[in-house]
């Protein structure tokens, strides 16, 4: 902690207390879940409506940001994966950090539920490199409703980054951010307006096509979706060719929820060049993520090993953000 | 009401203290043994169960092991009656460092210990030992170089530093060490409750030590941190050693060794405590108390500083399981049972009422009975580092001990396990 970075024993020194204290690591769900559902709203610093941009900017502490966005389905099965994310949050940073695959990473996480039928369809906090990433977590709302008709608002999520997220790393350096979607079913057949307006404000009057939000979206970020081995669609062929559609090999497939922070160090390790598959996984064991690492292995190798390619720089570093929406 | 029990190491650390509060706190024999009121022998149970543990000085630098089984903890925050189910106090004249005790309470929960947090309370006078000291302590520790006191590395001498500086102004020398910013007040567990206070203060001592290990310490988590910290333990104002003492017995836990007080040992390499019984007889007030001084068969010290009786063949007889180099300690060291020096510390406690003795599980021991010459009123740190001890064969260490020093040896140690520990009733005088 000396110098303004996150510090894995200070992380873990705050859940040792939490819990000892009794405070449930989820406190705002808790205490939203014992209200009557018409009160149920996002926490003010989670709710997207009205922002203009959330900010993933250099400072003297973080002089070479990358952003890092993680935002996954809150609905119904999904809800442990946050908590995974909690616990292991302190060694994912400390691992992108000390092992140099990224030198200031700052994580953003947020929440997914379906627009069509949930009170809170769409959280999302701030761009954080301390502590106050796990309080980001535990002030998201787990819903927990959602399904039936196998598909969740991720693409008003994905609108959400590519119009509302302003990064140094790439007004600056041209350099993508990485935002991980963590969910187990489909994109909404359209984007629709009036969802737009309502949840996130901005004056849009026509419903958008999801897979030209995704094209917009892979100007500036390395966009992967996660599917955690946990909801009966795990092996349905329908999920995997929807999103391998959209993304190609970024659809991971992960057999184990528990590895999804190992799976996010090693793919932006892999993305940055800094290591190799093998590497990554002898570096997932050093920090005690042994069986983990195996998961996060067959994840990659599955979506093609170390094919991943570099992107090319930009042609225009601050061009206008607007492209032809269908 | 029993009388209480004060632990103290007569040597320079490393003698035994955590096996032997573990024992105290665990024996039934010793609930009534102790007892000179009538309650000896069989009325033991109701007699005195150890109601706490109460540290009296140190911090998160104490490591005292103890060994129960296929269990092993080294103690350093938690008192080392945990393992016995016996709750600590963390008294006034502790160092508290939260994020290393949350540590140990993970290491303790691991062991099967419910709940650990919920065994301690602390005092909310006592000191905070902040990762600013710890980087300070460093900071300065490596600057010494080859000079270095044997410091743990963990902040101690930091935070008692700071503590003392009300007052003073940049350039002003305290206690050999230069001032080097305008000092604040010093954090104490109390304010992790108040966070604008706790946030002033860690400001102030951010701002402190910037010329030494730089900017950027975040306040803001630090602040987030010990807010927790205080929700988890129970923070207790006032007399609470009163409160506890009279609810039952009270065994006081040294830590460090009285070699290494602050007042009596050999300087520079000190601790920033006071390791006699001094504290822990002021915490008691009026109240009876036992005091205990605690030696090995042997004479041990970690890192640098005087020890006349050292010898290799005796580093070689007696690996340790629980006890290697420190990164900033330096290196584990041994030699004869030094009388000398144990007389010395003896008298340094204002005298003792009895001894444990430890490691009783070898044979062929040999003690200096005295040096080449007598010991000095001064300049000891000189006088010790030139002598040649005169050693006698000792083969029943107990009787000896008893014999030389006047007291009677109460707990035994014959191995590393809480089986190899007992506590015996006094010969009566």
């Amino acid at each position: 902690m000396g110098h303004g970075k996150w510090d894995d024993n200070a992380y873990a020194a705050g859940r040792t207390f939490r819990a000892a204290k009794g405070v449930d690591d989820f406190g705002y769900t808790a205490t939203l879940r014992s209200q009557p559902r018409d009160k149920w709203k996002a926490d003010p610093s989670l709710d997207p409506k009205g922002v203009v941009a959330r900010e993933c900017r250099d400072s003297p502490d973080h002089a070479d940001s990358t952003p890092i966005a993680v935002l996954f389905d809150v609905t119904g099965s999904m809800g442990q994966v946050p908590k995974i994310m909690q616990r292991k949050l302190g060694k994912l940073h400390g691992l992108l950090q000390r092992k140099g695959y990224l030198t200031d990473p700052q994580l953003m996480f947020g929440g997914i539920g379906d627009a069509d039928s949930d009170r809170v369809p769409l959280q999302v906090g701030q761009f954080e490199s301390d502590n106050r990433m796990d309080e980001q977590l535990r002030t998201i709302f787990l819903e927990g409703n959602g399904g039936g008709q196998k598909s969740e608002s991720y693409e008003l999520a994905a609108y959400f980054v590519a119009r509302h997220v302003v990064t140094d790393a790439w007004q600056k350096r041209g350099r993508k951010g990485y935002l991980f979607l963590i969910g187990d079913e489909l994109n909404k057949p359209r984007l629709e307006a009036k969802h737009i307006r309502r949840l996130i404000g901005d004056d849009v009057r026509e419903d958008i096509d999801p897979a030209s939000v995704y094209q917009e979206l892979s100007r500036k970020w390395h966009v992967y979706f996660v599917l955690p081995k946990q909801s009966s669609y795990y092996d349905d062929p329908q999920i995997a060719d929807h999103w391998r559609d959209l993304l190609g090999q970024n659809f991971l497939k992960l057999d184990d929820p528990g590895a999804v922070c190992e799976l996010i160090a090693a793919t932006i390790g892999m993305e940055e060049r800094v290591v190799d598959l093998d590497q990554a996984m002898v570096d997932l064991a050093e920090i005690g993520s042994v069986a983990e690492s195996e998961s996060v292995g067959k994840a990659l190798v599955h979506a093609g090993g170390r094919g991943l390619t570099k992107s090319a720089t930009p042609p225009m570093l601050d061009g206008p953000d607007d492209v032809a929406l269908t | 009401m029993a009388e209480h029990i004060i632990v103290v190491g007569l040597g320079f650390g490393d003698e035994g203290k955590g096996a032997v509060v573990d024992a105290l706190c665990q024996d039934g024999t010793a609930r009534g043994g102790l007892a000179q009121d009538g309650l000896a022998q069989g009325g033991a149970a109701q007699g005195g169960a150890v109601t706490s543990v109460v540290r009296f000085n140190g911090g998160a630098q104490a490591a005292h092991n103890v060994v129960v089984g296929d269990r092993h903890h080294t103690f350093s925050q938690f008192g080392s009656g945990t393992l016995a189910g016996v709750p600590t106090h963390l008294s006034r004249h502790v160092l508290v460092e939260p994020i290393a005790l949350a540590g140990e309470s993970e290491e303790l929960a691991a062991l099967g210990v419910a709940d650990p947090l919920r065994l301690l309370s602390i005092d909310a006078d006592a000191l905070l030992t902040t990762p600013i000291h710890v980087a300070a302590n460093r900071a300065r520790e490596d600057a010494r170089g080859d000079g270095r006191h044997g410091s743990c590395g963990k902040g101690i001498g930091e935070t008692a530093w700071y503590a003392l500086l009300a007052g003073a102004v940049p350039g002003d020398v305290v206690e050999n060490q230069r001032v080097i910013g305008v000092p604040g007040p010093a954090p104490t567990v109390g304010d992790c409750a108040r966070p604008s206070v706790l946030r002033g203060k860690l400001d102030a001592l951010a701002r402190f030590y910037e010329p030494l290990i730089g900017a950027g310490t975040s306040v803001d988590e630090l602040v987030a941190l010990y807010r927790d910290f205080a929700g988890a333990v129970r923070v207790t104002t006032g007399d609470e050693v009163g409160r506890l003492a009279d609810r039952g017995r009270l065994v006081f836990e040294g830590a460090q060794g009285v070699l290494l007080d602050q007042w009596h040992g050999f300087h520079p390499h000190t601790t920033w405590s006071t390791v006699t019984p001094d504290n822990a007889r002021s915490l008691l007030g009026h109240r009876r108390a036992t005091v205990i001084g605690v030696t090995r068969t042997y004479q041990t010290r970690h890192g640098a500083g005087p020890l006349p009786t050292e010898d290799h063949g005796v580093l070689a007889r007696f690996p340790e399981r629980h006890n290697g180099t420190g990164e900033y300690q330096g290196s584990w060291r041994a030699g004869h049972l030094d009388a000398v020096l144990l007389r010395y510390a003896v008298e340094a406690c204002g005298g003792v009422d009895a001894l444990a003795v430890t490691h009783l599980d070898v044979d062929g021991l040999k003690v200096a009975t005295s040096y080449d010459a007598p010991l000095p009123s001064s300049g000891l740190t000189e006088f010790l580092s030139g002598r040649t001890p005169t050693l006698v064969d000792m083969p029943d260490p107990v009787a000896w001990l008893e014999e030389d020093l006047g007291v009677p040896v109460l707990v035994t140690g014959a191995g590393p396990d809480r089986a190899a520990y007992a506590v015996r009733t006094p010969v009566p005088r």
